[in-house]
C-alpha cells in the first residue's frame, strides 16, 4: 500500500469533491439489530435455579460492575453452600469481557447475542439489571458466550491424595493418608475462588479462604495463624474433621470440592510444632484476671473452652478421668486416622496458653461437682458420650459381648487386646467401621487372617457409615451385611459365645420417614463368632452429677438443657460438646468457644460489679 | 413375656368372664388406669433427666384409659369400634426380641421403654387371644379392636425405642 505523507494536503479540488456528496441520496442504517455471532458477548442471563449466590462473578469483575443483591424469597442454606443472593449487572461499567461466565462455579451465568437496549433519560437506571434465565427486562434473548472447555477457569479435579494401599495398612495402625506434597498443596489451593461459602458452613466458621490463600502464596505460617483464629484442634481437624466446608464448596457444584481439610492438614504439617506454639502464643497477652474456671473433660469441647479462657487471663484447670487428655480423638478415633503425636501437638499448644490438665482425676465420687462449685468461679461440664449403648437382646449380658467404645478405648490405651478369630459387629455407622477395622488389624497380627462381619439394620441405600469408610473397610477384608437386625446372642451349652442370630430387615423407615425397621421372621441367620461387639450409639454418664444437682438442673428429653451460650439452669455451670449438642469434633470446638465467651462475659460482669 | 404382670394371669381370666361390651371396655379401661398409676408411681423413682419419658408414657396410658371409658359409656360405641377394626394393624413382632427388664431403682431410659414395650406386647397378645376364642359377633369385634389399639401403641413405642437406642449410630457422620 502506498504511504501517505504527513504533510500531504491533497488535491486542490478536494473541497469541490466534497461538495459533490450533497447531491447523493442519504443512506439510512435501520436500528433492527443484525444477528450477532454465536459467541457474541451481549447482555447476561442467569439461571436462578442453578445460581448458588456465591458471588464469584462479583469478585472477578475488574470493573466492579456486579453487585450481589439479596432476594429474601430465595432459599438460603449455608450448610449446602446456598446464598439467597443473585448478581445484578451495571451496564454502565460492564465491558463484556465474559470473565464472570468463565469463572462461575455453578455454570448458571451466560451472555447472550443481544446488545441493544434503548431507554429514555428517565429510565437510565434500566442499565442496572438483575438478569434471570430470560434475559433483561423479561425479554428472551438468544444464547451467546457461555462456558466452554477452552474458556473454563474452574479446575474441577482435586489433587489426588497419597494413601497406603489396603495390604499395607492392614498390617498395623500406621496413618493411611500421607498428605500433600508442597506443589500439590499450591495447585489445590489455586482451585479456590474465595467465595467464602466454606466459612459460613463451618460450625466454628474457620477462615478457610484466608488460610487457603496463604497456602497458595506459600506462606504456611500465615495459614497457621488463620487456622488458629477459630480452631485449636488444628491437627485433629486437618485429619478427621467432618469437613462440612467441603459440602458447601462452590467448586463442588460441577467438580470435586476443594480438599479443604487436607489443605489445613498440609499447613499444620508444614510448620514445626514449636513454631506453631510460638505463633499462637505470640498474641496472647491478657493479664491474669484472678478468676478460676474448672473444666470437666479434656475432649475438644473442654479444651477449646480452656484455650479461650486461658487466653482471656483466667486460671483454668481441666479435670480428666482418663490417663491422657484428648477425649474421643484420643480414645475413640483409631490411630490409623489420627496418630497420637498430632493430637499431642494440638494439646501442647493449648497447655502453652497456661491451661493445667489433671489426668486420672474423675469428677463424681471423690472430687464432686459441689467441690468444684465451691472452689471455682465457673465450671464447664464437657464429658462427652462415654458409655456404649447395648441392644439388650437375649444373651447381650455375656462376657464376650462388648461395646465398640470400650474396645476402642482399650486399644488406644495400648492394651494387648486379643480378638478371637471370628467377630461380629452390630451397627452400620462410622463407629462400627472404626471398631471393625481396628479389630481386623489385631486379628491380622494375631491370626494372620481377618474374619469380621458387620451387621447393619439399614440397606446400602441408607447406610449410615460414610461411603469411604465402607469402601476402605471392605478393601481391608471386613464383610459388611446390610439389612440384618440383631435377634439374640447364641450361647453354647458350655457357656461360650456361639454367635449372633439376625433377622432379615424388609424396610428401615416408616411412611413418615421415621426409623422403624421391619423384619422378615422367616429369614433368620446365625453368624458364628466368639465375640459380638455392639456399635449402636453412645450415651453420657450423668450419674457424676449426683441426685441433688440433677434435680436442680433442667433437662430436655434426656439431655441437659442449656441456653444458646451453653449455660445451664445453675448460674455457675456451663456445658458443651457431645453431651449437649454433638455430633463431631468441629461442633465440639464451636461449642467450646461459645461457652468460653459466655463465661468470660459473666466473669467480667462479676468483676465490674465488684464481686 | 410370661413373667409379665399382665400375662395370662388373673387379668386375662377376668376379661374372659366379662359378657357385655360395656363390661369389657370398663375392664380394659381399668387396666389402662392401673398402667397410668404405675408410671405415675415410677416418676419419682427415675432421675430427673428421664422423667419426661415416664411422664409421656403415663399420659399415653391416660389417653387410652379415657378413650375406653368414653366408649364404655357411649351407645354408638359398636359403630366406632367396627370402623376402627376395618383396618387391621400388622404386628412387627420386634418386641419378641426385647427382654423384659427388672425395673429396679433408677432404671435408665432403655429399660423404661423395654418395660413399656413388654406391657403393650402382653396386652396386645392377650386381646388377640381373647378375640380368637370369642364367638363371632360384637364381643370378638371388641377384643379385636382392643388388640388393634394395643398394637398401634406398641408400634409407636418400638419406633421410639429404635430412635433412642439405635439412633446414636446414625449420628457420627464424617461426610
Ligand atoms: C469411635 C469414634 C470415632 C469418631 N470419629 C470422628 C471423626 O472422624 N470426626 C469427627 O469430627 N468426630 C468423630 N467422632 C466424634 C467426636 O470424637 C466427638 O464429637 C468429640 O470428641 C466430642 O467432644 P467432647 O469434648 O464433647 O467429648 P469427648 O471427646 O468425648 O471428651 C470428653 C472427655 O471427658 C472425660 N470425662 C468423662 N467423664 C468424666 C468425669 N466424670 N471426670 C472427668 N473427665 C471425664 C472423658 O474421659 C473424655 O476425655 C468420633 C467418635 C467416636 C466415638
Amino acid at each position: 500500500m502506498a504511504k501517505i505523507r504527513h504533510d500531504d494536503r491533497g488535491s486542490l479540488l478536494a473541497p469541490l469533491k466534497a461538495l459533490g456528496f450533497f447531491t447523493r441520496a442519504p443512506v439510512t442504517e435501520t436500528l433492527a439489530p443484525r444477528p450477532a455471532s454465536l459467541n457474541y458477548r451481549g447482555f447476561h442471563v442467569n439461571d436462578w435455579s442453578q445460581c448458588i449466590g456465591c458471588g464469584t462473578c462479583q469478585r472477578i469483575c475488574d470493573n466492579a460492575a456486579i453487585t450481589m443483591v439479596t432476594i429474601p424469597s430465595l432459599p438460603q442454606d449455608p450448610a449446602r453452600g446456598i446464598r439467597n443472593q443473585r448478581p445484578a449487572i451495571d451496564y454502565g461499567r460492564c465491558c463484556w469481557c465474559g470473565l464472570c461466565v468463565d469463572i462461575c462455579p455453578s455454570g448458571s451465568i451466560a451472555l447472550t447475542r443481544e446488545y441493544i437496549h434503548i431507554c429514555r433519560e428517565s429510565e437510565l437506571d434500566s442499565y442496572f439489571v438483575l438478569p434471570d434465565p430470560n434475559g433483561i427486562h423479561g425479554q428472551p434473548f438468544p444464547a451467546g458466550w457461555a462456558k466452554s472447555e477452552v474458556s473454563e477457569l474452574i479446575d474441577p479435579a482435586r489433587q489426588p491424595m497419597k494413601e497406603l494401599p489396603a495390604p499395607t495398612r492392614i498390617q498395623g495402625f500406621d496413618e493411611i493418608v500421607q498428605g500433600y506434597e508442597p506443589q500439590q498443596a499450591i495447585d489445590e489451593a489455586a482451585r479456590c475462588v474465595q467465595c467464602g461459602l466454606c466459612h459460613e458452613a463451618c460450625p466454628t466458621h474457620m477462615h478457610a479462604p484466608e488460610y487457603i490463600r496463604a497456602i497458595w502464596r506459600g506462606d504456611a505460617e500465615e495459614a497457621v495463624r488463620q487456622i488458629y483464629r477459630t480452631n485449636p484442634f488444628a491437627h485433629v481437624c486437618g485429619r478427621v474433621c467432618t469437613h462440612r466446608c467441603e459440602q458447601a464448596c462452590s467448586i463442588g457444584n460441577r467438580g470435586e470440592p476443594l480438599a479443604i481439610r487436607w489443605l489445613k492438614r498440609h499447613a499444620m504439617d508444614s510448620v514445626p510444632d514449636e513454631r506453631v506454639r510460638e505463633l499462637v502464643t505470640q498474641d496472647s497477652v491478657a493479664a491474669p484476671s484472678g478468676r478460676r474456671v474448672a473444666i470437666v473433660g479434656s475432649g475438644p469441647a473442654g479444651l477449646t473452652a480452656a484455650f479461650d479462657l486461658a487466653r482471656h487471663g483466667h486460671a483454668v484447670t481441666v479435670y480428666e478421668a482418663l490417663a491422657r487428655p484428648g477425649g474421643m480423638p484420643r480414645y475413640g478415633i483409631p490411630a490409623y486416622r489420627l496418630p497420637d503425636d498430632r493430637l499431642d501437638a494440638d494439646i501442647a499448644v493449648i497447655e502453652a496458653q497456661g491451661v493445667e490438665i489433671r489426668c486420672n482425676t474423675p469428677i463424681g465420687a471423690e472430687l464432686t461437682m459441689e467441690t468444684l462449685r465451691q472452689q471455682y468461679d465457673a465450671v464447664v461440664l464437657a464429658i462427652g458420650l462415654q458409655l456404649g449403648r447395648s441392644t439388650r437382646i437375649p444373651g447381650s449380658g455375656h462376657r464376650d459381648v462388648h461395646t465398640a467404645v470400650e474396645l476402642l478405648r482399650r486399644i488406644r490405651e495400648g492394651e494387648a487386646l486379643a480378638p478371637p478369630k471370628r467377630v461380629v459387629i452390630i451397627g452400620g455407622g462410622n463407629v462400627a467401621m472404626d471398631i471393625a477395622r481396628s479389630l481386623a488389624r489385631l486379628q491380622m497380627r494375631r491370626h494372620g487372617a481377618i474374619d469380621i462381619t458387620v451387621c447393619a439394620l439399614e440397606d446400602f441405600d441408607h447406610f449410615p457409615a460414610d461411603p469411604t469408610e465402607l469402601k476402605e473397610a471392605r478393601e481391608e477384608g471386613v464383610r459388611v451385611l446390610a439389612s440384618r437386625g440383631p435377634k439374640e446372642i447364641v450361647i453354647d451349652a458350655d457357656g461360650g459365645l456361639g454367635g449372633l442370630k439376625t433377622l432379615g430387615v424388609t424396610s428401615v423407615f416408616d411412611e413418615q420417614g421415621r426409623f422403624a425397621p421391619r423384619y422378615n421372621h422367616e429369614d433368620e441367620q446365625l453368624h458364628e463368632a466368639a465375640w459380638v461387639v455392639e456399635a449402636i450409639g453412645q450415651i453420657s454418664d450423668i450419674s457424676i452429677l449426683g441426685d441433688s444437682l440433677s434435680e436442680r438442673l433442667e433437662w430436655d428429653r434426656g439431655r441437659l438443657r442449656v441456653d444458646e451460650n451453653g449455660r445451664t439452669a445453675e448460674p455457675w455451670l456451663w456445658s458443651a460438646g457431645d453431651m449437649v449438642r454433638g455430633p463431631d469434633v468441629v461442633h465440639a470446638v464451636a461449642d467450646g468457644h461459645r461457652v468460653a465467651a459466655s463465661i468470660h462475659q459473666a466473669l467480667q460482669q462479676h468483676t465490674e460489679a465488684g464481686s | 413375656m410370661s413373667e409379665h404382670p399382665e400375662g395370662h394371669g388373673p387379668a386375662y381370666e377376668h376379661l374372659r368372664a366379662r359378657k357385655s361390651l360395656a363390661e369389657i371396655l370398663q375392664s380394659a379401661a381399668e387396666f389402662e388406669r392401673k398402667a397410668h398409676q404405675f408410671y405415675t408411681g415410677l416418676i419419682p423413682r427415675v432421675r430427673k433427666n428421664l422423667r419426661y419419658l415416664v411422664e409421656e408414657l403415663a399420659a399415653e396410658e391416660k389417653t387410652h384409659y379415657e378413650l375406653f371409658q368414653r366408649l364404655a359409656e357411649d351407645p354408638e360405641a359398636r359403630q366406632q369400634i367396627q370402623e376402627r377394626i376395618a383396618v387391621p394393624r400388622e404386628d412387627h413382632r420386634f418386641s419378641d426380641y426385647i427382654q423384659l427388664p427388672d425395673l429396679g431403682d433408677n432404671p435408665d431410659d432403655q429399660a423404661i421403654l423395654q418395660y413399656a414395650l413388654g406391657r403393650e406386647d402382653a396386652a396386645m397378645k392377650q386381646y388377640r387371644e381373647l378375640a380368637q376364642n370369642a364367638p363371632p359377633g360384637p364381643i370378638r369385634q371388641l377384643f379385636e379392636y382392643l388388640a388393634n389399639e394395643e398394637t398401634a401403641h406398641k408400634l409407636e413405642l418400638e419406633k421410639r425405642y429404635y430412635e433412642l437406642v439405635y439412633g446414636g449410630s446414625r449420628m457420627v457422620p464424617r461426610v
